[in-house]
C-alpha cells in the first residue's frame, strides 16, 4: 500500500469513528439536561451564592411556600394552605403555617414544626455558613408550636406588614433527626441564639455546626422531590427523582410539587456560543437566557428551527442607571432629570435586546397591572429637553474656547463642572451600549462623561463605597414583594442605597408601602412613589429585560414566565410529540 | 555541578517562597471584596429586610469571622488611630493570618476555598487531572511537529514559503478565534459534526471502559488541536530561523564539502545549536501546561486549572488563587532551571559561572 493511500485510508477511518461516536446521545441518556454559564459552587441551603445554587437545592429541598410559574403566584409546598396573618399592637406580626400531613423525609418520618423551628436556629448556629439566611430571615424572632398538633405552627416576626405572609415561607426546611439527633439546638430559642456571640463556645453548638459542615456537598438531607446522583464541579450536576416521593402521592399534585422528568442534568457550559451549538446538535435540551443575537439568528435559521422551540417573555429584572446623589453636580433633581433625557431606551431595547422587552417608568414591572403607574410616560429621548433643563438648573455654557457647562453655587467661590463618570460591569455589553450612547449624547450637549468599564467584584466594592458618579446596572424584581425601603430609604444609605438619594417624602411613601394593610393602598402609595421618583429621579429605569429561553422542541411543560429561572424545571418532561412555538 | 545546582534550588525555593507571600499579603488586602461577594447584594434586588446597615455589619463580621479574615494579617501591624504620644505598631504574635497559612502550607495544606469549602489541594489535584493530559499533549504535539516541520523547511522545499505565510497568519490569530474556527467547523451540524462541542463526555456513565476511553479521546481533539496550533508557529519559525543562520556557517559548509547530504548536516551538526533558543520557549511551556489555558477551557467547557483561577479570581476566592500563584509560581522558576540544564547540555561551553 503507498504511503498516501494508507493516509487516506487513515483519513476515512477517523471521520468514521467520529461520526460513530459524535452523534446526539439519542435514547442514551434520558436527562433533561439544562445550560449553566457556572458552577453553583455550593448546594448549602443557608447560604446558597447565587442562581443556579438556589435552583439545584430547589430540586432537593422543599420551602414553605413556593412560586406557582403556572399561576404566576405563590403557592403553598410544604404548607398545606397559604398562611394566615395577624398583626399583634403596632410593631408584631404573627404568621401561621400547617404543615401537609403526607410530607415525610426520605427516611419516611413526618416533616413537623419542630424541623422548622431547627431549620431557624441553623441560621443562627455560630460555626454554621449561614450569613445570608441570618440576614435575610433575622426578622423572625420566634417559632411558637401548637401543642395539639405537632404540624401547625406560628412564626412570630419583627415589625408589621404584608409581604411577611410570602417572606416567612421562603426557605428550605431541614430535618432535625439527621442532623441534630442529640436536640442540643433545642436547648436554646431562636431569640437567645440570634443575641449570641459568634465565638461564645458551646460544645453541643459546636458539634451541630460540625456535623453539618461535614456533610459532603449536594448530600444534606432533603424533603425534595430530587437526589443528587453525581457533581463534577465545572461540569454537571446530575438530579434522579426519588423513587417514592411524598409528593407524588397526592392527588391531584399541586403545580409546585410535581416532579415530572425522571432524571435532570446542569451542564455547566461558561461560552454562549459553544452552548448554543450543543443544543443544536441535542446535546442540550433547554437553554435559558440565550444572548439576544444567537437567539434571533436561531429563530430565522431553517436548519435549527424545525428542532428548537422559541420563548421570550418580560422578565422582574429591570436595567436602571443610577446618580451617585452625594456629588454636588448631581444633587439636584433638575440636572438628574436633565441627564436623564441623554438615554435614548427605546433606541436602546432595539440594539440590545432585538426589541423584546419593555419600557417602563419605575421598577414596578408594566406586567403588574395594579402597581405600575400607567399615568406615567417613560422618560424621553430628548436631547432639547434636556438642555433647557440643565439651564434651570442653574449651569451655564462655559466661555471662550473651554466646552461644557458651570454653575457656582450660593456661598462657594469654586464653580463646579458638569462633567460625570459612568461605571457599569465590563462583562455586559447591554451596559456598555448604554454607556456608549449617553456619552454620545452628553457630548453633543456639551457635558463630558468618562466611561468606567469595571471588573464584577470591583464593581460591586465601588457602589458600596460610592465610587462613582453614575452606573449602569440591573435591578431584580418579582412580583410577589415590593419592599422598596433597601434600595431608596435614608436609612440603608452606606449600605444597599447604592444612591445615597433621601428625603422625608420618600421615606414616609416607603414606610407606608412596607405596613400597607392590604394591595389596594400598597398599589395607590406604590403609584404615589413612582411619580415621586420620576420628579426626583435618583436611578433612570430604562427597560425590563425579556426572558429567553430556547429548548428542544420534544419538551412539554415549560411554563416559561419571567421569574427565575424563566420556566418550571420540574414541570418539564420529554414527550414524542413536539409543541408548537408560540 | 551538584553544589550550584542544589543553591539554584535553594533560590528557587525561596523566590517562590517570596512570590507566594507577596501574593497572600496583596491578596488580603482586597478582603473586603471576599467578604462583600459572599453576601446577597440587597442593592441590587427587591427582597426582604428593611436595609439596616447594623445587620449587614454583623452578617459581614460573622464572614469574616468564619473565614478567618478578622485575624491581624502579619506579625506586626500599624494602628490606624493610635495617640501621637503611643507605638504606631503593634505586635500580632503567631496570631495572625500569615503565620497560620505558612504553618499550614509547611504541612502541605493550601488551605480551604472561600467558595465551594473544599481543600484548595483538592480543587487544584482535580483539575490538573483535566488540565496536564490536554495542555501536556498538545505541548508534546507541538514540540514534535515543530521539529519535524523546521527541519523539513530548512532544507528549502518547494512549499517553504506558503507554510511559513500560514505559520505567521496562524500566528497572528488569538487563541480564541482559533479554538472558534474549530469548533464551529468541526463540532457544528450546519458544516461537519466530526468532533462533540463541549465537555469530556455526554452523562452516559454505564458505558464500558472502551466506549468511555474513545469519548474522552474525541472530546480531546479540538481542544488539544487548538492548543497545539497556537503553540506550533511559534516555535516552528524559531526553530527555522535558527537553523537557517546555523546552515549559513563556516562548519556547515565544510560539513557539505565533506559530502553530507543536507538532511544529514541539519540533523548530525546545525540542529543541536539551532536548539538553544528553542530550549528557553520549550521551557516556557511547563508554566503554561500547570496554568492551564483558560480560553480553550472555557471555549470547550474543560475543567481545567485555567477556569479554577480565573473562577477564582473573579469571585476573590483568595486560597485557591494563592495556592494556583504558588503552583504556577513554582513550576516557573522550575522551568528555568530546567532551561539552564538543558542549555549545559546542548552547549557543554556554558558553565553556571557564567
Amino acid at each position: 500500500m503507498k504511503p498516501h493511500s494508507s493516509a487516506f485510508f487513515l483519513l476515512c477511518a477517523a471521520i468514521g469513528f467520529c461520526s460513530q461516536s459524535c452523534s446526539a446521545p439519542e435514547g442514551k441518556d434520558l436527562a433533561i439536561r439544562v445550560r449553566c454559564a457556572y458552577d453553583p459552587e455550593s448546594l448549602n441551603p443557608l447560604q446558597l451564592p447565587n442562581q443556579q445554587a438556589f435552583d439545584a437545592a430547589n430540586l432537593l429541598h422543599v420551602s414553605l411556600l413556593q412560586a406557582d410559574f403556572s399561576k404566576k403566584e405563590i403557592a403553598p409546598a410544604l404548607a398545606e394552605a397559604l398562611p394566615t396573618a395577624e398583626l399583634v399592637g403596632d410593631s408584631l406580626t404573627r404568621v401561621s403555617y400547617r404543615i401537609r400531613p403526607a410530607a415525610t423525609w426520605d427516611t419516611g418520618g413526618p416533616v413537623l414544626a419542630t424541623d422548622v423551628a431547627f431549620t431557624l436556629k441553623l441560621m443562627f448556629c455560630p460555626g454554621v455558613p449561614n450569613e445570608t439566611s441570618r440576614l435575610q430571615f433575622g426578622f423572625i424572632q420566634g417559632l411558637i408550636p401548637d401543642p395539639h398538633d405537632p404540624r401547625r405552627f406560628t412564626l412570630e416576626c419583627r415589625g408589621q406588614g404584608t409581604e411577611y405572609q410570602q417572606a416567612t415561607g421562603d426557605f428550605f426546611i431541614l430535618p432535625e433527626a439527621a442532623l441534630d439527633p442529640q436536640g442540643e439546638l433545642r436547648r436554646f430559642s431562636l431569640a437567645a441564639l440570634q443575641r449570641r456571640p459568634q465565638n461564645a463556645p458551646d460544645s453541643g453548638l459546636a458539634a451541630v455546626a460540625r456535623r453539618y459542615r461535614a456533610l459532603a456537598p449536594g448530600k444534606l438531607p432533603g424533603c425534595g422531590p430530587y437526589q443528587l446522583t453525581a457533581w463534577e464541579k465545572d461540569r454537571y450536576l446530575a438530579f434522579r427523582r426519588k423513587a417514592n416521593w411524598w409528593g407524588s402521592r397526592l392527588r391531584p399534585t399541586p403545580f409546585v410539587l410535581q416532579a415530572r422528568s425522571q432524571k435532570l442534568a446542569f451542564v455547566i457550559i461558561p461560552d454562549a456560543a459553544t452552548a448554543s451549538l450543543a443544543l443544536q446538535r441535542g446535546d442540550l435540551d433547554i437553554f435559558p437566557q440565550m444572548p439576544a443575537r444567537e437567539f434571533a439568528r436561531l429563530r430565522k435559521a431553517t436548519a435549527a428551527r424545525p428542532a428548537l422551540s422559541f420563548y421570550s417573555v418580560p422578565s422582574y429584572d429591570v436595567v436602571t442607571a443610577g446618580f451617585n446623589t452625594r456629588r454636588p453636580a448631581l444633587a439636584d433633581a433638575l440636572t438628574r432629570r436633565a441627564l436623564s433625557h441623554c438615554f435614548n431606551a427605546a433606541g436602546l431595547l432595539q440594539a440590545t435586546q432585538m426589541g423584546e422587552g419593555q419600557q417602563t417608568v419605575g421598577i414596578i414591572s408594566p406586567l403588574d397591572r395594579q402597581n405600575y403607574n400607567d399615568s406615567l410616560a417613560p422618560v424621553p429621548f430628548d436631547l432639547a429637553k434636556a438642555e433647557a433643563l440643565v439651564r434651570q438648573a442653574g449651569w451655564q455654557r462655559r466661555a471662550g474656547t473651554e466646552t461644557g457647562w458651570v454653575r457656582t453655587r450660593p456661598g462657594s467661590k469654586q464653580p463646579e463642572v458638569l462633567q460625570v463618570s459612568m461605571r457599569y460591569r465590563a462583562d455586559e455589553t447591554t451596559f456598555a451600549t448604554i454607556a456608549l450612547q449617553f456619552k454620545a449624547a452628553a457630548a453633543s450637549l456639551g457635558i463630558a462623561v468618562s466611561l468606567l468599564p469595571t471588573e464584577a467584584g470591583s464593581f460591586t466594592t465601588a457602589l458600596r463605597t460610592s465610587d462613582f458618579d453614575m452606573y449602569v446596572r440591573t435591578l431584580k424584581g418579582n412580583p410577589f414583594m415590593f419592599n422598596l425601603a433597601p434600595l431608596l430609604h435614608s436609612r440603608a444609605i452606606g449600605q444597599s442605597n447604592t444612591t445615597g438619594y433621601s428625603g422625608a417624602a420618600s421615606d414616609r411613601l416607603l414606610d407606608a408601602i412596607a405596613v400597607a394593610e392590604n394591595p389596594t393602598r400598597r398599589a395607590q402609595l406604590l403609584r404615589k412613589f413612582q411619580t415621586l421618583m420620576q420628579a426626583e429621579m435618583p436611578w433612570v429605569p430604562l427597560f425590563f429585560l425579556p426572558t429567553r429561553i430556547a429548548a428542544s422542541h420534544e419538551l412539554t411543560g415549560l411554563h416559561v414566565t419571567g421569574l427565575k429561572p424563566g420556566f418550571a424545571l420540574t414541570a418539564v418532561e420529554r414527550s414524542a410529540k413536539s409543541t408548537p412555538t408560540p | 555541578m551538584v553544589w550550584p545546582l542544589l543553591r539554584r534550588l535553594f533560590r528557587t525555593v525561596l523566590a517562590v517562597w517570596a512570590l507566594a507571600s507577596s501574593v497572600f499579603l496583596l491578596s488580603r488586602h482586597d478582603a473586603n471584596t471576599a467578604t462583600l461577594l459572599f453576601l446577597p447584594d440587597s442593592s441590587e434586588s427587591v427582597a426582604t429586610g428593611n436595609g439596616n446597615a447594623a445587620d449587614y455589619a454583623a452578617a459581614q463580621r460573622a464572614v469574616q469571622h468564619r473565614l478567618g479574615l478578622d485575624l491581624p494579617l502579619f506579625y506586626a501591624s500599624q494602628q490606624p488611630n493610635a495617640p501621637a504620644n503611643t507605638a504606631q505598631w503593634r505586635w500580632n504574635g503567631t496570631q495572625n493570618q500569615y503565620h497560620r497559612w505558612m504553618v499550614r502550607l509547611l504541612h502541605g495544606d493550601l488551605g480551604t476555598s472561600f467558595r465551594t469549602a473544599q481543600p484548595v489541594t483538592t480543587r487544584m489535584c482535580s483539575a490538573l487531572g483535566f488540565t496536564l493530559p490536554l495542555t501536556g499533549t498538545a505541548a508534546l504535539l507541538a514540540v514534535l511537529t515543530a521539529l519535524a516541520l523546521a527541519r523539513r523547511l530548512a532544507a528549502k522545499p518547494w512549499w517553504q514559503h506558503p507554510v511559513r505565510a500560514a505559520l505567521v497568519a496562524v500566528h497572528a490569530l488569538p487563541l480564541f478565534v482559533l479554538a472558534l474556527l474549530l469548533l464551529l467547523t468541526f463540532a457544528n451540524p450546519a458544516v461537519v459534526a466530526w468532533f462533540p462541542a463541549y465537555g469530556l463526555d455526554q452523562l452516559a456513565a454505564d458505558s464500558d471502559n472502551w466506549s468511555r476511553t474513545q469519548t474522552y479521546l474525541l472530546h480531546l481533539v479540538l481542544p488539544v488541536a487548538a492548543l497545539t496550533l497556537a503553540a506550533l508557529p511559534e516555535l516552528t519559525l524559531q526553530l527555522d530561523a535558527a537553523l537557517t543562520q546555523e546552515l549559513r556557517t563556516d562548519y556547515a559548509t565544510t560539513a557539505r564539502a565533506k559530502g553530507l547530504a543536507e538532511g544529514a548536516v541539519i540533523r548530525h551538526h546545525a540542529l543541536r545549536n539551532a536548539l538553544l533558543p528553542t530550549l528557553t520557549q520549550v521551557a516556557e511551556l511547563l508554566p503554561a501546561m500547570v496554568a492551564g489555558a483558560v480560553v480553550v477551557e472555557v471555549v470547550f467547557a474543560l475543567p481545567g486549572m485555567g477556569r479554577l483561577l480565573a473562577d477564582a479570581a473573579a469571585g476573590r476566592d483568595y486560597p485557591v488563587l494563592v495556592g494556583g500563584v504558588l503552583l504556577t509560581g513554582a513550576a516557573r522558576l522550575l522551568a528555568l532551571l530546567l532551561a539552564d540544564l538543558l542549555y549545559f547540555w546542548a552547549d557543554p561551553r556554558i558553565r553556571w559561572q557564567s
